[in-house]
């Protein structure tokens, strides 16, 4: 497969079709990636893709003026499922031009989540790291443990429907089959089942953990917005402590600003330093766009976001008669 | 040099908190920092690096500096009581020493001790630091780059030995020889032992990484202040502040005022260059728009300005960064990169 994509890629490059691709090679720690720019074809073969490739790129396209999207007339970039439904949210609200961007799609079998398999090593660190199709074999001083790879993966590629990019220009090696999901939602479930006190307490006690470092809005594909609420001072917006009554209007807020736009790619909750439960909130506006307005984002170009249309079928409880 | 058995390391900590507020690195959920402790139990002398440093004990990331109503202002009271750090490593307690050159030292303007910050130097100065040797550094751990090391004692008040049986103390600075005099430990520790501690530091060291020449990284620096390799280091920056809220020597900070009514307050809190609001003027424009000089700034920094400043390279290497980033740009290859230019 590794092969196929940089051949594709060198030909992409050749042909002059794009201008630079986006994608990931080794990066310095063990089960670590990080992003390859490519420009020169002797770079082509530091590519790589695997179960590491944790980073959605396609933020790359979209944040902070100087970024690719606005330097280079062609990019190709290559994407996972959710990466690709990124890219197809932002032809729909006109970020970036469809034609601009050459997708290539790579088939996804889910990415580790480091968080949880730091868990399982008690502390070593782990100087090295061999995936195969079923494992991931660690091992450091006095560390030397095979896990399986379903028990450490992301919590979003668990119940990830869509592992091969639904829009793509060109796809490299053999889609994973058709994936049946039946329970996409069942930690908003769960949460749903428990008693307001329960999930305040919950909520409360893990939005208390925040730093506003800010990662997750960084990392996020759909927060792309030149000056963020946050960063609004004339007047100030929001408080700046860490202190849980501000941090939780920022997770609030954006968890309301990227309703019906995450595709629950997991970046947010992988870049976090401090490893809070980002992704309750955003899965429970996600249900509820789902339900209210039968919509799922990133899926179809010609779509018109579910927050700016409006359709007479739709649930209307809200009105009190 | 003198001795605990581990056996005794609960007793002599729940002595320490007689007269001390002792911090040490806990487990803190899923993360690690340096947390007050309730009981000895709570220590883990495992945790190498904490997740978040230990530099929010002195300079906390909210930090209300005065209150005012209509009536006049007040300084909140903080605890008076002087407080001990367990388990510090080296490239920790080098980070104190640089803090204190800017928050503590008095500066040459007008009046002497005029910029002294009095809310740091309270704390810097009624504390007492123990500096645990780090016997297995992390492949992430760099120190060795800036002349730190997982034995080194800079900045500590005391340095400790954690061996198979015994804990090993030796005074550093007076404070710490006061402390070891009136601690009532008379167990000194044997040759052999002492020997055993120059055998853990040989271990320690071959752990480290090789150690990068950066004699040139300051002078470099400003050579190529303009050139375009700064695009480069910083394509992959996605500039959230995660790297300078977890480095134990980035010190920005932004002021904000909350005001309600009659009452408020002015509240300091932690900032970062990578943020655009950072250098945001009142009237608009920006000097810093772009993510590459942003990343630029926090760079030069760390390794030139600080350096013009104070004399020396402000990073430790305690390689938090280089773990806690998102997209894996690896300060250690950004340091590499702007050598070999």
């Amino acid at each position: 497969m590794i092969q196929n994509l940089r051949t594709e890629v060198k030909k992409l490059l050749k042909d002059k079709k794009v201008n630079i691709v986006i994608g990931w090679e080794k990066g310095s720690l063990p089960l670590s990636s990080t992003p390859l720019f490519i420009q020169k074809l002797e770079d082509v073969d530091k590519l790589i893709f695997d179960e590491t490739c944790r980073n959605n790129f396609t933020t790359y396209l979209t944040k902070d003026k100087r970024k690719l999207g606005k330097t280079y007339d062609k990019i190709g970039i290559i994407v996972k499922g959710c990466d690709s439904r990124s890219i197809v949210l932002y032809a729909v609200e006109q970020q970036i031009k469809r034609e601009d961007v050459i997708i290539i799609g790579v088939p996804c079998n889910g990415i580790l989540e480091k968080k949880k398999i730091l868990q399982k090593t008690d502390g070593k660190e782990i100087l090295e790291s061999k995936i195969d199709s079923k494992n991931v074999n660690l091992k450091g001083r006095d560390l030397d443990i095979t896990i399986p790879l379903k028990d450490v993966l992301c919590d979003s590629c668990l119940t990830c429907k869509y592992p091969d990019a639904p829009v793509h220009d060109i796809f490299i090696g053999k889609p994973r089959k058709e994936v049946d999901i039946k329970d996409e939602f069942k930690n908003v479930i769960d949460f749903e089942k428990k008693s307001s006190e329960e999930r305040w307490e919950y909520i409360k006690e893990e939005y208390s953990k925040c730093i506003r470092c800010y990662a997750c809005r960084n990392v996020c594909p759909a927060c792309y917005c030149n000056e963020c609420f946050v960063d609004q001072n004339d007047p100030q917006w929001i408080g700046k402590t860490p202190e849980v009554t501000d941090s939780i209007i920022f997770h609030l807020i954006r968890n309301l600003h990227v309703a019906g736009r995450c595709v629950d790619c997991g970046a947010c909750v992988s870049a976090c330093p401090v490893d809070l439960d980002l992704r309750i909130m955003n899965k429970k506006v996600e249900k509820e766009i789902k339900e209210r307005f039968d919509y799922t984002a990133g899926l179809d170009i010609n779509e018109k976001p579910a927050m700016a249309s409006y359709c007479e079928t739709e649930k209307q409880d809200f009105i009190m008669g | 040099m003198i001795k605990i058995k581990k056996s005794e390391f609960n007793k002599f900590i729940e002595n320490l908190q007689k007269n001390y507020s002792v911090f040490a690195p806990v487990k803190d959920g899923k993360a690690t920092a340096f947390k007050k402790i309730k009981s000895a139990k709570d220590i883990n002398n495992k945790i190498l690096n904490t997740k978040r440093s230990p530099k929010e004990i002195f300079f906390p990331q909210s930090e209300v500096l005065f209150q005012y109503t209509e009536k006049g202002m007040e300084v909140p009271k903080r605890e008076e009581k002087p407080f001990a750090i367990w388990g510090m490593r080296n490239c920790d307690t080098k980070s104190l020493l640089m803090l204190d050159k800017v928050f503590g030292e008095a500066h040459q303007m007008p009046k002497k001790d005029m910029y002294k910050d009095p809310y740091w130097k309270k704390k810097y100065d009624n504390c007492l630091v123990f500096n645990l040797a780090c016997n297995e550094p992390l492949s992430t751990c760099f120190c060795n780059w800036f002349d730190g090391g997982p034995f080194d004692k800079t900045g500590s008040d005391i340095f400790v030995v954690e061996t198979d049986e015994n804990y090993i103390f030796e005074a550093v600075s007076d404070k710490g020889k006061n402390f070891l005099n009136d601690c009532k430990i008379t167990e000194n520790a044997s040759d052999k032992e002492i020997k055993k501690i120059e055998k853990l530091k040989k271990t320690a060291e071959s752990y480290l990484s090789e150690k990068e020449d950066i004699s040139s990284l300051f002078s470099k620096t400003k050579e190529i202040w303009e050139e375009p390799i700064w695009d480069e280091i910083a394509a992959k920056c996605v500039n959230c502040g995660a790297c300078a809220f977890v480095c134990p020597t980035c010190h920005c900070f932004d002021v904000s005022d909350e005001g309600k009514g009659k009452k408020g307050k002015r509240i300091r809190l932690w900032d970062s260059c990578m943020f655009t609001i950072f250098t945001k003027e009142a009237s608009g424009h920006n000097p810093r728009s772009q993510s590459t000089q942003r990343v630029r700034q926090r760079v030069m920094h760390k390794y030139n300005y600080f350096m013009d400043n104070y004399g020396e390279h402000l990073c430790t290497g305690c390689g938090r960064c280089v773990i806690i980033c998102p997209a894996n740009l690896d300060i250690r290859e950004v340091i590499k990169k702007i050598i070999r230019y």
